[in-house]
């Protein structure tokens, strides 16, 4: 949950970057015909929202509303207490509060001429929430929109790479405290949470796999700020199946260039994964940092998609043995023209 | 969020207590479903609301979503996001079998309901289900009815049972050893959000899964709770903190608030206002008890001295809100006649500004008992001071 630190630094992210960010999602609005876009956020999936306002949905659920000109406005369920913390930590200045999302749209569009309402990436919303706005918006044409944000997040601009690059750092150096030799799984958590919260995370996530031969796999997914990184690693000496894992996490980052196909990324790969145990199915994956924050599960593995330059994401190799146990392998990376830059990971 | 499985056997045999659990658990569920008319009963866990696939699997997935079908007769079935979720929730043994759930293309929810071809389906946090799912339930059984089953599976966790309590009561000692970590590392200097850094470190060496929790500083500026900031502690604030750890997959709430040095008339009178509330709120807890008369039992004191205005909206929220697999079950607030039966757990916590010293948070869990109410933390309830710092 989002519970480490939450602050609004100007030095971090110029005003002129946030203003870009709103901007921009307009003029994809007005070539959409949008002429208000509605994102959804709930304390688990909140990152579009971040990005263009710096909101940290701690608790609960918000839709932020973008009118095709203009400032943008939050709607949300918490109370005006918790609204003046949320107007001096983000750049929202306009807020409007009541108890469901449907009437808190309605509210908003009064006034305004009948249009175009989309729903940014509308195949996550609630279907309840988007069926009510339907419902309660007549005259509106309500369209279902792709992940129009999330898009704009792909590539990070240089102050989001920067703010990366310390993220991998600090989580790099937690992650290595915490895979020493002797330690507990007690200890590996207590390490990352004091090193990544006391680091200035907001969130974090670690998790632990083993297999039947006693081996485990230790990650961490976390958030600074509103960006994520991620690594798993495997404890122990490396010797046997896991350093075949790690073999295959290093030929697919090395593959994670400029141009690259995914799926690429799994064919570096296979040659040191065919020497696996009988039984074992790995997958190898690339996770866009935008999508850090649930793990990549809401989007399909497009083995075509192409990497762009400036990427950042996590690439990992998972394991399901036959035996029912599991692992997994994973760095964060930036995709350049030659070879990758490590945001975690040794060779950083 | 941690998840730490060994491979098992499969079809691995629970323990009689987790199989006498788990067939008091199908029974509530289905005399439920059968007084509803409710064929298959499926609940859905986005990352923030998992309560009911702990419910029914004992397994908090560490996917980004996570179902659990339960059809009129027979095994549930369990899918999640993410593969590891599949061995955990097989490991356990609470499920009969468990799937992929890939929100691109759901085909294998569709499979598995269009094999049972239910008439009516009742889903829990039908509020929260994706549009992408929602659609592929409703192409899976298009004759059936579909209506919410949320409150089905509230009512259902709202008496817990000896099994869960005595996880409650782990959790109740998880508690007092962070709010321990918590007092130990105030000092002028420390930044918000270090305080949290060392709590959740203490907490998760204890083996908590989880935590949630809330924190302010400052004197009597401070109206609310949030997520820490990087402000820096002085001598003389009053540190406030709602700490919710989750042990075995039951969370429990301690409130409290210390001083960074001694403390002042103001917040020493603060903690009295809020003591008696707390008490006064003890005192009506018995089998039967309302939510509304918990929450008017503590608010009458704040109106006894003037500050009853201070329980409104515009200060605060809820007067405590119930406990289990969910941090904040159902709300102690004046006007939510819930009946709150025998071995139901909540929080009664009176947190509000007031202009005495601010926003102050003193709370503590408490169990229905036959005759009244078993509190659940030792944790002293005083005002806490730190050292000597002037």
């Amino acid at each position: 949950m989002k519970r480490g630190l939450h602050v609004l630094d100007p030095a971090e992210t110029p005003d002129q970057e946030w203003q870009e960010r709103v901007a921009t999602l307009q003029r994809t609005m007005a070539a959409q015909g949008i002429d208000v876009a509605l994102v959804y956020g709930d304390v688990s999936r909140s990152d579009d929202l971040a990005y263009l306002t710096n909101l940290c949905l701690y608790w609960n659920e918000g839709v932020l509303a973008i009118p095709a000109d203009g400032s943008v406005t939050f709607l949300t369920k918490l109370s005006l207490r918790v609204q003046n913390w949320m107007r001096a930590s983000s750049k929202v200045t306009e807020f409007s509060g009541g108890k469901n999302f449907a009437e808190l749209v309605a509210k908003y569009l009064v006034g305004r001429k009948n249009g175009t309402l989309g729903l940014v990436d509308a195949a996550l919303w609630p279907a309840d929430v988007a069926g009510e706005i339907v419902a309660t918006v007549p005259g509106w044409e309500v369209r279902r929109l792709d992940g129009l944000v999330r898009e704009q997040r792909l590539v990070p601009s240089a102050t989001e790479t920067e703010l990366l690059r310390a993220a991998g750092r600090i989580l790099d150096d937690a992650a290595a405290k915490a895979t020493v030799e002797g330690s507990t799984a007690g200890s590996r958590v207590e390490t990352v949470e004091r090193a990544l919260r006391g680091g200035g995370f907001l969130d974090l996530y670690p998790s632990s796999l083993s297999t039947s031969d006693g081996v485990t796999s230790f990650g961490v997914t976390g958030q600074y700020r509103m960006h994520w990184v991620h690594a798993s690693r495997v404890l122990g000496d490396g010797v046997g199946w896991p350093g075949v894992l790690q073999d295959a996490l290093s030929a697919a980052i090395s593959a994670a260039r400029t141009g690259a196909t995914v799926g690429s990324l799994a064919e570096a790969a296979a040659p040191a994964l065919a020497k696996l145990p009988d039984g074992a199915e790995a997958e190898v994956r690339w996770v866009n940092q935008a999508d850090l924050s649930t793990g990549g599960e809401f989007r399909a593995q497009d083995p075509a998609a192409v990497l762009a330059d400036g990427e950042a994401g996590a690439v990992s190799v998972e394991v399901a043995f036959a035996d029912g146990g599991n692992a997994a392998v994973a760095e964060t990376v930036r995709v350049t023209e030659g070879e990758p830059e490590h945001l975690t990971g040794a060779q950083r | 969020m941690t998840i730490d499985h060994a491979p098992a056997p499969a079809g691995a045999a629970l323990s009689a207590e987790d199989r006498a659990e788990l067939r008091l658990r199908h029974g509530k569920i289905r005399d439920a479903m059968a007084d509803q008319g409710l064929d298959v009963v499926l609940a859905y866990g986005p990352a923030w609301r998992r309560e009911n696939i702990r419910y029914f699997t004992d397994v908090t997935p560490a996917g980004s979503a996570a179902l659990v079908v339960l059809p009129a007769e027979g095994d549930a079935v369990a899918f999640s996001t993410r593969p590891s979720d599949l061995t955990a929730f097989t490991a356990q043994g609470w499920v009969g079998e468990a799937r992929r759930l890939d929100p691109a293309n759901p085909a294998e929810l569709g499979v598995v309901l269009k094999e049972l071809a239910p008439r009516r389906i009742g889903i829990a946090h039908h509020e929260l289900v994706p549009l992408v799912l929602m659609e592929t339930i409703r192409a899976a059984a298009p004759a059936a009815e579909v209506v919410p089953a949320t409150k089905l599976l509230d009512t259902a966790r709202l008496v817990k049972s000896e099994w869960e309590l005595a996880r409650m009561r782990r959790s109740a000692v998880v508690c007092a050893a962070g709010w321990e970590a918590f007092v130990d590392v105030l000092e002028p200097g420390l930044p918000e959000y270090r305080i949290v850094a060392e709590v959740e470190a203490r907490l998760k060496n204890l083996g908590a899964e989880d935590n949630f929790m809330l924190i302010a500083s400052g004197r009597d500026e401070v109206r609310g709770m949030t997520p820490p900031g990087d402000r820096l502690l002085e001598a003389g604030d009053m540190v406030r903190t709602e700490l919710t750890p989750k042990m075995d997959g039951y969370w429990l709430q301690i409130c409290r608030s210390a001083v960074v040095g001694k403390a002042d008339d103001g917040q020493r009178k603060s903690f009295d206002l809020f003591n008696e509330a707390v008490e006064a709120g003890i005192s009506v807890v018995r089998p039967g008890v309302t939510a509304h008369e918990v929450a008017v039992a503590e608010n009458d004191v704040f109106r006894k001295y003037g500050y009853g205005e201070y329980c409104t909206s515009q200060y605060t929220r809820v007067r405590g809100h119930g406990h289990g697999l969910h941090l904040d079950e159902t709300p102690i607030i004046e006007g939510n006649h819930t009946v709150l039966p025998e071995n139901s757990v909540f929080i009664i916590h009176p947190n509000t500004y007031t202009p005495l010293a601010g926003y102050h948070v003193l709370g503590d869990p408490v169990r229905v008992t036959g005759d009244g109410c078993e509190v659940l933390i030792t944790t002293e309830r005083k005002l806490f001071e730190t050292g000597d710092v002037a």
